[in-house]
Protein backbone atom coordinates (compact mmCIF):
# COMPACT_ATOMS: atom_id res chain seq x y z
CA UNK A 1 0.00 0.00 0.00
CA UNK A 2 1.23 3.46 -0.91
CA UNK A 3 2.64 5.50 1.93
CA UNK A 4 0.54 8.60 2.47
CA UNK A 5 1.84 11.76 0.87
CA UNK A 6 2.55 14.53 3.38
CA UNK A 7 0.76 17.76 2.49
CA UNK A 8 2.41 20.78 4.08
CA UNK A 9 0.72 24.14 3.61
CA UNK A 10 2.03 27.63 4.32
CA UNK A 11 1.40 28.68 7.92
CA UNK A 12 1.30 32.39 7.28
CA UNK A 13 -1.62 34.37 8.66
CA UNK A 14 -0.83 37.78 7.23
CA UNK A 15 -2.03 37.39 3.66
CA UNK A 16 -4.83 35.82 1.64
CA UNK A 17 -2.53 33.62 -0.44
CA UNK A 18 -1.31 31.90 2.72
CA UNK A 19 -4.91 31.24 3.72
CA UNK A 20 -5.63 29.91 0.23
CA UNK A 21 -2.63 27.57 0.50
CA UNK A 22 -3.97 26.22 3.78
CA UNK A 23 -7.49 25.79 2.41
CA UNK A 24 -6.04 23.99 -0.62
CA UNK A 25 -4.37 21.51 1.73
CA UNK A 26 -7.70 20.78 3.42
CA UNK A 27 -9.49 20.36 0.09
CA UNK A 28 -6.79 17.99 -1.11
CA UNK A 29 -6.46 15.92 2.06
CA UNK A 30 -10.12 15.84 3.08
CA UNK A 31 -12.10 16.02 -0.17
CA UNK A 32 -10.00 14.98 -3.16
CA UNK A 33 -7.47 12.38 -1.94
CA UNK A 34 -8.28 11.56 1.69
CA UNK A 35 -6.91 8.02 1.48
CA UNK A 36 -3.57 8.97 0.00
CA UNK A 37 -2.62 12.17 1.79
CA UNK A 38 -2.23 13.57 5.27
CA UNK A 39 -1.71 17.13 6.47
CA UNK A 40 1.49 17.83 8.36
CA UNK A 41 1.87 21.04 10.38
CA UNK A 42 4.78 23.14 9.18
CA UNK A 43 5.58 24.50 12.64
CA UNK A 44 6.12 21.00 14.03
CA UNK A 45 8.16 19.99 11.03
CA UNK A 46 10.58 22.85 11.05
CA UNK A 47 10.95 22.92 14.80
CA UNK A 48 12.14 19.33 14.53
CA UNK A 49 9.38 17.38 16.25
CA UNK A 50 10.71 13.80 16.09
CA UNK A 51 7.40 12.07 15.41
CA UNK A 52 6.55 14.49 12.61
CA UNK A 53 9.96 14.26 10.97
CA UNK A 54 9.81 10.45 11.06
CA UNK A 55 6.45 10.56 9.31
CA UNK A 56 7.93 12.66 6.52
CA UNK A 57 11.52 11.41 6.13
CA UNK A 58 12.11 9.42 2.96
CA UNK A 59 8.53 9.78 1.72
CA UNK A 60 6.89 12.07 -0.77
CA UNK A 61 5.57 15.46 0.20
CA UNK A 62 3.60 18.25 -1.43
CA UNK A 63 4.42 21.78 -0.29
CA UNK A 64 1.71 24.36 -0.88
CA UNK A 65 3.29 27.76 -0.46
CA UNK A 66 1.69 31.18 -0.30
CA UNK A 67 4.75 33.29 -1.12
CA UNK A 68 8.09 33.09 -2.85
CA UNK A 69 9.94 32.36 0.36
CA UNK A 70 8.61 28.79 0.06
CA UNK A 71 8.76 27.97 3.76
CA UNK A 72 6.70 24.78 3.32
CA UNK A 73 9.00 23.40 0.61
CA UNK A 74 12.04 24.27 2.70
CA UNK A 75 10.45 22.59 5.71
CA UNK A 76 9.87 19.36 3.79
CA UNK A 77 13.37 19.38 2.37
CA UNK A 78 14.97 19.97 5.74
CA UNK A 79 12.97 17.10 7.23
CA UNK A 80 14.45 14.71 4.67
CA UNK A 81 11.41 14.09 2.47
CA UNK A 82 12.40 11.81 -0.43
CA UNK A 83 10.44 13.73 -3.04
CA UNK A 84 9.26 17.29 -2.65
CA UNK A 85 6.63 18.49 -5.09
CA UNK A 86 5.83 22.17 -5.01
CA UNK A 87 2.60 24.06 -5.57
CA UNK A 88 2.98 27.82 -5.47
CA UNK A 89 -0.36 29.53 -4.98
CA UNK A 90 1.09 32.73 -6.45
CA UNK A 91 1.71 30.76 -9.68
CA UNK A 92 -1.67 29.03 -9.59
CA UNK A 93 -3.38 32.42 -9.53
CA UNK A 94 -1.56 33.36 -12.76
CA UNK A 95 -3.14 30.37 -14.44
CA UNK A 96 -6.57 31.46 -13.22
CA UNK A 97 -6.65 35.12 -14.11
CA UNK A 98 -9.44 37.22 -12.75
CA UNK A 99 -9.46 35.68 -9.28
CA UNK A 100 -9.16 38.23 -6.49
CA UNK A 101 -8.71 36.35 -3.24
CA UNK A 102 -9.39 38.35 -0.09
CA UNK A 103 -9.64 37.62 3.61
CA UNK A 104 -7.50 35.53 5.91
CA UNK A 105 -9.81 34.27 8.65
CA UNK A 106 -12.55 33.71 6.09
CA UNK A 107 -11.54 33.57 2.45
CA UNK A 108 -13.90 35.10 -0.09
CA UNK A 109 -15.35 33.08 -2.97
CA UNK A 110 -12.38 33.79 -5.23
CA UNK A 111 -10.03 32.66 -2.48
CA UNK A 112 -11.92 29.38 -2.17
CA UNK A 113 -11.84 28.94 -5.96
CA UNK A 114 -8.11 29.52 -5.96
CA UNK A 115 -7.70 26.96 -3.16
CA UNK A 116 -9.73 24.43 -5.15
CA UNK A 117 -7.57 25.00 -8.22
CA UNK A 118 -4.38 24.51 -6.21
CA UNK A 119 -5.83 21.38 -4.59
CA UNK A 120 -6.68 19.91 -8.01
CA UNK A 121 -3.08 20.39 -9.07
CA UNK A 122 -2.14 18.59 -5.86
CA UNK A 123 -4.47 15.70 -6.66
CA UNK A 124 -2.81 15.31 -10.03
CA UNK A 125 0.58 15.14 -8.35
CA UNK A 126 -0.69 12.49 -5.93
CA UNK A 127 -1.93 10.40 -8.86
CA UNK A 128 1.39 10.74 -10.65
CA UNK A 129 3.25 9.67 -7.53
CA UNK A 130 0.98 6.63 -7.22
CA UNK A 131 1.65 5.79 -10.87
CA UNK A 132 5.41 6.03 -10.34
CA UNK A 133 5.14 3.73 -7.35
CA UNK A 134 3.19 1.14 -9.31
CA UNK A 135 5.72 1.27 -12.14
CA UNK A 136 8.65 0.79 -9.76
CA UNK B 1 2.22 61.92 5.64
CA UNK B 2 1.31 58.50 6.99
CA UNK B 3 2.03 57.96 10.66
CA UNK B 4 5.19 56.09 11.45
CA UNK B 5 4.18 52.87 13.20
CA UNK B 6 4.95 52.94 16.91
CA UNK B 7 6.27 50.20 19.12
CA UNK B 8 4.01 47.18 18.97
CA UNK B 9 3.57 43.71 20.37
CA UNK B 10 4.40 40.83 18.01
CA UNK B 11 1.88 38.00 17.94
CA UNK B 12 3.16 34.57 16.94
CA UNK B 13 0.48 31.95 16.30
CA UNK B 14 1.50 28.30 16.01
CA UNK B 15 -1.03 27.96 13.20
CA UNK B 16 -1.00 24.14 13.64
CA UNK B 17 -2.84 23.02 10.53
CA UNK B 18 -3.77 19.56 11.74
CA UNK B 19 -5.51 20.63 14.96
CA UNK B 20 -8.68 22.62 15.58
CA UNK B 21 -6.78 24.48 18.32
CA UNK B 22 -4.30 25.63 15.66
CA UNK B 23 -7.17 27.21 13.77
CA UNK B 24 -8.28 28.87 17.00
CA UNK B 25 -4.84 30.50 17.32
CA UNK B 26 -5.09 31.94 13.80
CA UNK B 27 -8.63 33.19 14.21
CA UNK B 28 -7.88 34.75 17.60
CA UNK B 29 -4.75 36.53 16.36
CA UNK B 30 -6.56 37.91 13.32
CA UNK B 31 -9.31 39.27 15.57
CA UNK B 32 -6.77 41.10 17.71
CA UNK B 33 -4.99 42.46 14.62
CA UNK B 34 -8.14 43.58 12.87
CA UNK B 35 -10.48 44.60 15.66
CA UNK B 36 -9.29 44.55 19.25
CA UNK B 37 -5.79 46.10 19.16
CA UNK B 38 -5.05 46.99 15.52
CA UNK B 39 -2.70 49.82 16.39
CA UNK B 40 -0.75 47.91 19.00
CA UNK B 41 -0.05 44.56 17.36
CA UNK B 42 1.55 42.90 14.36
CA UNK B 43 1.75 39.25 13.45
CA UNK B 44 5.07 37.51 13.06
CA UNK B 45 5.02 34.70 10.54
CA UNK B 46 6.04 31.53 12.37
CA UNK B 47 7.30 29.54 9.36
CA UNK B 48 9.33 32.46 8.10
CA UNK B 49 10.62 32.98 11.59
CA UNK B 50 11.79 29.38 11.59
CA UNK B 51 13.09 29.52 8.03
CA UNK B 52 15.42 32.37 8.85
CA UNK B 53 13.40 35.53 8.24
CA UNK B 54 15.76 38.16 9.65
CA UNK B 55 13.02 40.81 9.78
CA UNK B 56 10.90 38.58 12.02
CA UNK B 57 13.82 37.62 14.24
CA UNK B 58 15.04 41.17 14.64
CA UNK B 59 11.56 42.40 15.47
CA UNK B 60 11.13 39.73 18.13
CA UNK B 61 14.50 40.59 19.67
CA UNK B 62 13.55 44.21 20.21
CA UNK B 63 9.82 43.98 20.90
CA UNK B 64 7.63 42.16 23.37
CA UNK B 65 6.02 39.09 21.83
CA UNK B 66 3.11 36.87 22.71
CA UNK B 67 3.26 33.22 21.61
CA UNK B 68 -0.14 31.65 20.98
CA UNK B 69 0.09 27.88 20.77
CA UNK B 70 -2.56 25.31 20.00
CA UNK B 71 -1.13 22.44 22.00
CA UNK B 72 1.37 21.56 24.68
CA UNK B 73 4.16 21.11 22.11
CA UNK B 74 4.34 24.92 22.12
CA UNK B 75 6.04 25.36 18.74
CA UNK B 76 5.48 29.12 18.66
CA UNK B 77 6.90 29.76 22.13
CA UNK B 78 9.87 27.45 21.61
CA UNK B 79 10.69 28.86 18.18
CA UNK B 80 10.57 32.42 19.46
CA UNK B 81 12.86 31.59 22.34
CA UNK B 82 15.21 29.57 20.15
CA UNK B 83 15.61 32.13 17.40
CA UNK B 84 15.10 35.47 19.13
CA UNK B 85 14.14 35.99 22.73
CA UNK B 86 11.81 34.48 25.29
CA UNK B 87 8.21 35.57 24.61
CA UNK B 88 6.90 38.13 27.07
CA UNK B 89 3.71 36.09 27.38
CA UNK B 90 2.51 32.68 26.25
CA UNK B 91 -0.97 31.28 25.74
CA UNK B 92 -1.78 27.60 25.12
CA UNK B 93 -5.25 27.11 23.62
CA UNK B 94 -5.66 23.45 24.61
CA UNK B 95 -5.19 24.49 28.23
CA UNK B 96 -7.73 27.30 27.98
CA UNK B 97 -10.14 24.98 26.21
CA UNK B 98 -9.91 22.57 29.13
CA UNK B 99 -10.20 25.26 31.78
CA UNK B 100 -13.23 26.81 30.10
CA UNK B 101 -14.82 23.44 29.47
CA UNK B 102 -15.19 23.67 25.70
CA UNK B 103 -15.83 20.19 24.35
CA UNK B 104 -16.50 19.96 20.61
CA UNK B 105 -14.96 22.97 18.85
CA UNK B 106 -15.18 21.69 15.28
CA UNK B 107 -12.33 20.72 13.00
CA UNK B 108 -9.07 22.29 11.89
CA UNK B 109 -10.76 23.19 8.63
CA UNK B 110 -13.98 24.57 10.05
CA UNK B 111 -14.51 25.65 13.63
CA UNK B 112 -18.07 25.31 14.90
CA UNK B 113 -19.81 28.04 16.91
CA UNK B 114 -18.17 26.85 20.15
CA UNK B 115 -14.77 26.94 18.44
CA UNK B 116 -15.39 30.50 17.29
CA UNK B 117 -16.42 31.49 20.81
CA UNK B 118 -13.23 29.93 22.14
CA UNK B 119 -11.25 31.95 19.57
CA UNK B 120 -13.02 35.10 20.80
CA UNK B 121 -12.03 34.28 24.39
CA UNK B 122 -8.42 33.70 23.35
CA UNK B 123 -8.47 36.98 21.42
CA UNK B 124 -9.61 38.82 24.56
CA UNK B 125 -6.76 37.24 26.51
CA UNK B 126 -4.23 38.29 23.86
CA UNK B 127 -5.62 41.83 23.87
CA UNK B 128 -5.38 41.98 27.68
CA UNK B 129 -1.76 40.80 27.57
CA UNK B 130 -1.02 43.40 24.90
CA UNK B 131 -2.41 46.14 27.12
CA UNK B 132 -0.35 44.89 30.03
CA UNK B 133 2.86 44.69 28.01
CA UNK B 134 2.49 48.13 26.47
CA UNK B 135 1.14 49.61 29.70
CA UNK B 136 -1.76 51.07 27.75
CA UNK B 137 -5.14 51.97 29.20
CA UNK B 138 -7.72 49.24 28.92
CA UNK B 139 -10.52 49.36 26.37
CA UNK B 140 -10.40 49.07 22.62
CA UNK B 141 -7.57 50.82 20.89
CA UNK B 142 -8.48 54.03 19.14
CA UNK B 143 -8.48 54.38 15.42
CA UNK B 144 -10.16 52.42 12.69
CA UNK B 145 -9.76 48.71 12.22
CA UNK B 146 -6.99 48.06 9.76
CA UNK B 147 -7.13 46.05 6.58
CA UNK B 148 -3.39 45.74 6.12
CA UNK B 149 -1.66 42.43 6.64
CA UNK B 150 -0.18 43.64 9.91
CA UNK B 151 3.04 41.75 9.24
CA UNK B 152 5.82 42.58 11.68
CA UNK B 153 8.63 41.88 9.27
CA UNK B 154 8.67 45.42 8.00
CA UNK B 155 7.64 44.24 4.55
CA UNK B 156 4.66 46.60 4.62
CA UNK B 157 6.89 49.60 5.24
CA UNK B 158 8.58 51.57 2.50
CA UNK B 159 12.31 51.09 2.69
CA UNK B 160 15.42 52.93 1.60
CA UNK B 161 18.93 51.82 0.74
CA UNK B 162 21.89 53.53 2.34
CA UNK B 163 25.61 52.92 2.08
CA UNK B 164 26.95 51.82 5.45
CA UNK B 165 30.65 50.97 5.70
CA UNK B 166 30.69 50.74 1.92
CA UNK B 167 27.82 48.25 1.77
CA UNK B 168 24.41 49.08 0.33
CA UNK B 169 22.04 48.42 3.22
CA UNK B 170 18.24 48.22 2.96
CA UNK B 171 16.50 49.94 5.87
CA UNK B 172 12.81 49.24 6.46
CA UNK B 173 10.80 52.35 7.31
CA UNK B 174 13.61 54.78 6.43
CA UNK B 175 11.61 57.24 4.27
CA UNK B 176 8.93 57.60 6.95
CA UNK B 177 11.44 57.95 9.76
CA UNK B 178 13.38 60.66 7.95
CA UNK B 179 10.20 62.47 6.94
CA UNK B 180 8.94 62.43 10.50
CA UNK B 181 12.15 64.08 11.74
CA UNK B 182 11.93 66.70 9.00
CA UNK B 183 8.30 67.48 9.85
CA UNK B 184 9.32 67.93 13.48
CA UNK B 185 11.92 70.46 12.23
CA UNK B 186 14.72 68.62 13.98
CA UNK B 187 18.24 69.95 13.55
CA UNK B 188 20.73 67.64 11.83
CA UNK B 189 22.78 67.01 14.95
CA UNK B 190 23.99 64.15 17.14
CA UNK B 191 20.77 64.10 19.14
CA UNK B 192 18.74 63.63 15.97
CA UNK B 193 21.16 60.97 14.76
CA UNK B 194 20.57 59.04 17.99
CA UNK B 195 16.80 59.41 17.64
CA UNK B 196 16.96 58.22 14.02
CA UNK B 197 18.92 55.17 15.06
CA UNK B 198 16.46 54.30 17.82
CA UNK B 199 13.54 54.51 15.38
CA UNK B 200 15.36 52.49 12.76
CA UNK B 201 16.19 49.78 15.30
CA UNK B 202 12.51 49.05 15.80
CA UNK B 203 12.24 47.57 12.31
CA UNK B 204 15.81 46.58 11.52
CA UNK B 205 18.55 44.61 13.13
CA UNK B 206 21.49 46.89 13.80
CA UNK B 207 24.67 45.13 14.94
CA UNK B 208 25.87 46.72 18.17
CA UNK B 209 29.40 47.07 16.87
CA UNK B 210 28.18 49.07 13.87
CA UNK B 211 25.81 51.45 15.60
CA UNK B 212 28.15 54.38 15.12
CA UNK B 213 28.40 53.76 11.38
CA UNK B 214 24.60 53.45 11.15
CA UNK B 215 24.13 56.68 13.11
CA UNK B 216 26.50 58.54 10.80
CA UNK B 217 24.83 57.13 7.68
CA UNK B 218 21.37 58.05 8.95
CA UNK B 219 22.46 61.58 9.75
CA UNK B 220 24.01 61.88 6.30
CA UNK B 221 20.71 60.79 4.72
CA UNK B 222 18.81 63.27 6.85
CA UNK B 223 21.10 66.14 5.82
CA UNK B 224 20.61 65.08 2.21
CA UNK B 225 16.82 65.13 2.64
CA UNK B 226 16.92 68.63 4.15
CA UNK B 227 19.09 69.90 1.28
CA UNK B 228 16.69 68.42 -1.28
CA UNK B 229 13.83 70.30 0.37
CA UNK B 230 15.53 73.67 -0.19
Amino acid sequence: MMRKVAVVPCSGIGKSLGAAAREAAYVLAEDLRPDRTKIVALGLLVLGDEETRRAVAGGAGIAIDGCKLECAAKGLESAGAGKVKKIAVFDVIRRHRGLKPEGVTDLNEDGLRLARAAAEEGAQIVDELAGEEEDA
Amino acid sequence: MPDLPKKKVGLIACSGEELAEGTVTRRAVRKVLETLRPEDTVTLCLPLFLAGGEGERAFARHHPTIAIDGCAKRCAALATEKYSAKPAAAIVVSQIRKEMDFEDIGTARRLNEAGKRLADCVAELIAAETVRLLKRPRGKSHGPAVKSSGCGCGSDLPSGTVSILGQPTRIAGLPLILAQCRDQARSPDEKTAAALLEAVKIYNEVPETRERAWREALLREYVHLLKEAH
